[in-house]
């Protein structure tokens, strides 16, 4: 579903380039869950942004559903995310001036989906992670763990192929990570959504399939559990 | 720069000293119509010797032009006055040369203004040099006086003693109203009683002459003070202001300091904001509450002090202009306590105003919530905010909405066809004696030529002169007033007026000259005659002739008067009183038709220069003030719209700040750049849609209540309301998307960027 071929990502600063990816290959198939982990600084979140298509690579290869990104225009590349990537973020980023279900509501405005079916869809998503009594509630009157299962909900709406998550649990605590955790077990296995999550924690990584470790842009080991 | 235009508009005369007790005498002649301040000659004398108790000076003042004479250099002098000997001791001018009370007291002597005496003798004494006046009167210099201030209603360049005229015939003559009088009433002196006793001395002197001239004139004391901002009749050609503009200037800088206080509030909360680490620190520190405000406030007056001396230094750059824009030179008087008075003032209360809010804002933060930075500004605070921006967005529409109508105005009275016509036509003013005794060979001389189509002498051209008389109709039984002009037989021709019954003058018939006159369609309407039955029918001029004239012919109403004025009734009769003459060139060139006339006029008045206007031009000169009021209006206008726009540049920009992360999240959630575009431009234009819909009735009030000057208005279309609302939001829209697109086209990867 996923291939990177060679991609490389510096910056130049003076003389010298400061590369934050560098060289780096890797292919993910459908129905995956990866954990990405590696201290800071070495490329995770980058790398998760050019997957997402948020980021471009400086050089490289990039193919998603048989597509080849990194010829692609920007129009038809954001027309590729909107349709197959969901993302979550670790600090929520929900958007504050509108309610729980005005957020979750939100992608599919932007993918042109008439009001009564947006409606039809939002009700499943809030009925299925059981936050129907929450959903006229502002995001600053939800606790941590449920703003991030309102940041799940948003990012499953558009029904994606691919779900990317960009340190989850971060802000959450151990038992709230957990249940966001087991969440996306549930996605993955379930709906068979592809996750690439970038974590710190251990624990959380082993969730996944295959542990990939980064270390100064390239990949130094894969573990598949 | 108003402040200034706005002190001298109100400090006009009041820099005589006796101003207080200085009366002019104004004349009423028809109860509906405003007085006129022309009275004759004997006036004046007859007023001190009448109520010697309580007038205790009388003077009379005569304005006119004349040819002055020095050696081989000829001028022709506007500003004339012709006045009795005690003119200086009663006004306040300034003598510079010369005893106050002596001075004129030579019949044969006349004082110049610094700047007249200067143009005749350069920098030597002009006291005791003689001048020639019309090539007859030899006057000698004695005195020199300060220029005339901007701010004083009597204007002139020189001063010469009536004593020279009392002596004639035509100035013994109580009817022959041509000049000012103005009295000095004793202290402690009623002018409302003395005005009461004014009706017994009409009977006594003009009795007789009111009588037969089934008139009825009445007097009136009107005070100095109060003379410049009289309604100004045509008829009264020494300086007026009109209060109106006057406090639509004030009302205009009003609402532009408004709008720059606000923005600078909105700004300076805004930047709370940024500043909030700042106040957080300061708080932390020990700053109490009450030295944070005196610091922010302190900011603001040093800020407006910094731009008061910025506009100070821009107002002397711009004084030039600003003086071509008002039609007069104004003076700063940098000594004066008031102007310092005022900029302090300013600098205070705008400092204050604008200062406040912040202030007050910004201290109340609690330290732990400004030092994290993560400052909400309340709801209440938007909605604060917002509404700022709804007032200032409502001026800005209301001054376009005004300007739009003021331009429509003016262009609606600019292409109105006015009945006659206009183009290639001169009009030569018969002002000096030897023109005026001319005039008929200059008319020959013009009429022979084959660049000439006709050549009228008139009392008054179209925007002119028309003296108001009585008449007696035929099947009236009261007097009936009308307008009158007396021109000869190419009138009609000249102007190129429509006869709707009847004919023409004609030379043809020999008793036209003393027998016949022409009336307009308003005339013979009033008269409750049609055109047709209006021909044939007998009317006697009371104030000129003694035989009845018969009504030859009705011409088709035209505007003679300003478009201000509703059309009046008017009576042409082929009389003498010259006072212009109308020269209707063929078409082609108009240079060699001038030239023509230029040579007729040379031949006709060889020491004079030739004036001339074109008749088209006329326009310009009636509807100065409007003209004027629709440029200050327009720069004005401009101004506060471009300030308003500054501020909403500087909210868009901060919202924009502020939304950053929003708009990082709808980006990634797959929203394109124009969908951001929308929903932020949309959020900021939401308060001008407010402000127009407010703007837009308060325009319209305001716009017909300034079209009832006029007695023909131009419809006010709806589109003009739509053009102004269009206008705002192109401007709005401009200065709001400028911020949006940034913030639109903002890699989300960097706004989301895990802090």
């Amino acid at each position: 579903m996923l291939s990177l071929q060679h991609i490389s990502k510096y910056y130049q600063t003076g003389g010298n380039k400061t590369f934050v990816l560098n060289d780096l290959s890797l292919d993910i198939d459908q129905g995956e869950f990866v954990s990405i982990m590696g201290p800071s600084g070495s490329g995770k979140s980058t790398l998760l942004n050019i997957i997402g298509m948020l980021d471009e690579p400086t050089s490289g290869y990039h193919y998603f559903m048989d597509q080849p990104v990194h010829q692609l225009k920007e129009k038809q590349r954001s027309a590729l995310y909107k349709q197959y990537i969901g993302f979550v973020f670790q600090a929520y980023h929900l958007i504050d001036e509108l309610t729980v279900l005005e957020n979750i509501e939100t992608p599919l405005i932007y993918q042109n989906i008439k009001g009564a079916e947006r409606k039809a869809l939002v009700a499943d998503m809030l009925d299925r992670f059981n936050i129907v009594g929450k959903k006229d509630l502002f995001p600053a009157q939800l606790s941590g763990g449920q703003q991030q299962l309102v940041g799940i909900a948003r990012a499953l709406i558009g029904k994606p192929k691919l779900l990317l998550a960009d340190e989850p649990t971060g802000n959450l605590n151990s038992k709230q990570g957990e249940e966001i955790m087991e969440l996306f077990k549930k996605i993955n296995k379930e709906d068979g959504v592809t996750i690439i999550q970038v974590t710190h924690s251990e624990k959380n990584a082993e969730y996944g399939s295959r542990i990939i470790n980064l270390l100064d842009g390239r990949i130094e080991s894969t573990t598949t559990l | 720069m108003i402040f200034l235009y706005i002190t001298n508009e109100f400090s006009v005369d009041s820099f005589h000293q006796k101003g207080k007790n200085i009366y002019r005498v104004m004349r009423g002649y028809d109860a509906t119509k405003a007085r006129v301040p022309y009275l004759s000659g004997p006036y004046g004398p007859a007023l001190l010797n009448d109520y010697p108790k309580d007038i205790k000076k009388a003077v009379r003042v005569m304005p006119t032009q004349a040819l002055i004479t020095l050696g081989n250099n000829s001028f022709n002098e506007k500003n004339v006055y012709a006045v009795d000997p005690s003119f200086f001791e009663l006004f306040s001018f300034g003598l510079i040369k010369g005893n106050v009370s002596s001075v004129l007291k030579d019949p044969h002597s006349i004082v110049l203004t610094e700047t007249t005496a200067k143009k005749y003798f350069g920098s030597t004494d002009p006291v005791g040099k003689v001048i020639e006046m019309d090539k007859s009167l030899q006057l000698k210099v004695t005195g020199v006086v300060r220029d005339v201030p901007s701010n004083s209603h009597l204007n002139f360049t020189m001063v010469m003693p009536i004593t020279n005229y009392t002596n004639e015939e035509w100035f013994t003559k109580w009817r022959n109203n041509n000049e000012f009088v103005y009295v000095e009433l004793n202290e402690g002196v009623n002018p409302a009683q003395l005005e009461k006793q004014f009706p017994t001395f009409m009977d006594k002197y003009m009795g007789k002459d009111l009588a037969q001239m089934h008139a009825h004139f009445d007097l009136a004391l009107t005070p100095l003070k109060d003379i410049y901002f009289e309604e100004s009749s045509s008829f009264d050609n020494v300086k007026h202001g009109d209060k109106k503009v006057v406090y639509i200037f004030l009302s205009i800088a009003v609402l532009i300091l408004v709008i720059a206080c606000i923005n600078f509030m909105n700004l300076a909360t805004l930047r709370a904001v940024e500043r909030s680490k700042e106040v957080g620190l300061r708080k932390v520190l020990g700053a109490m509450r009450n030295s944070l405000i005196g610091q922010f406030i302190g900011e603001s007056v040093l800020l407006t002090l910094i731009a008061c001396v910025f506009a100070i230094a821009l107002l002397l750059l711009i004084m030039p202009w600003y003086n071509g824009l008002l039609g007069y030179s104004l003076a700063i008087s940098w000594n004066s306590p008031a102007i310092y008075l005022f900029l302090l003032g300013v600098i205070l209360f705008v400092g204050f105003l604008a200062g406040s809010y912040p202030a007050f804002f910004l201290s109340s933060f609690t330290p732990i919530q400004a030092l994290k930075g993560k400052l909400q500004l309340g709801k209440g605070g938007a909605f604060f905010r917002q509404a700022l921006v709804v007032v200032q967005f409502s001026i800005s529409v209301f001054l376009i909405i005004s300007t739009i109508m003021i331009k429509k105005q003016m262009s609606f009275v600019k292409s109105k066809d006015l009945g006659y016509s206009k183009e290639q036509t001169i009009v030569v003013p018969i002002n000096n004696g030897d023109i005026y005794n001319n005039r008929i060979s200059f008319k020959n001389e013009l009429m022979a030529h084959s660049n000439v189509e006709s050549v009228a002498m008139m009392s008054g051209e179209p925007g002119g002169y028309y003296d108001r008389h009585s008449f007696e109709v035929e099947g009236q039984h009261e007097t009936y007033n009308a307008r009158t002009e007396f021109a000869d037989f190419e009138y009609v021709k000249t102007l190129g007026l429509k006869i709707v019954a009847g004919r023409d003058f004609s030379p043809k018939f020999a008793t036209d000259t003393t027998g016949s006159v022409l009336i307009n369609e308003t005339a013979a309407q009033q008269l409750g005659f049609t055109p047709a039955q209006a021909v044939g029918k007998w009317i006697i001029d009371n104030m000129r002739d003694s035989n009845r004239r018969h009504i030859v012919g009705v011409v088709k109403d035209f505007n003679f008067l300003s478009l201000k004025e509703n059309m009046d009734a008017l009576v042409i009769s082929p009389a003498e009183d010259s006072r212009v003459a109308v020269i209707k060139l063929k078409p082609g060139n108009v240079t060699a038709g001038l030239n023509i006339i230029k040579q007729a006029y040379t031949k006709a008045a060889p020491a004079y220069p030739m004036e001339y206007t074109f008749l088209d031009q006329k326009f310009d000169t009636t509807y100065k003030a409007d003209l004027r009021q629709q440029t200050i209006l327009s720069v004005f206008s401009g101004l506060a719209i471009f300030i308003a726009c500054l501020g909403l540049f500087g909210l868009a920009s901060f919202t924009a700040g502020k939304r950053t992360k929003e708009i990082g999240v709808r980006k990634v959630l797959g929203s394109s750049v124009q969908n951001i575009l929308i929903l932020l431009s949309g959020d900021m234009l939401k308060p001008v849609l407010v402000a127009t819909v407010i703007a837009i009735p308060l325009g319209y009030y305001s716009a017909d209540k300034w079209l009832q000057n006029f007695a023909y208005r131009t419809p006010m279309h709806w589109w003009v309301f739509g053009l102004a609302a269009i206008i705002t939001f192109g401007i709005a829209i401009f200065t709001v998307s400028f911020q949006s697109l940034k913030a639109a086209l903002a890699n989300p990867v960097k706004s989301l960027r895990s802090e």
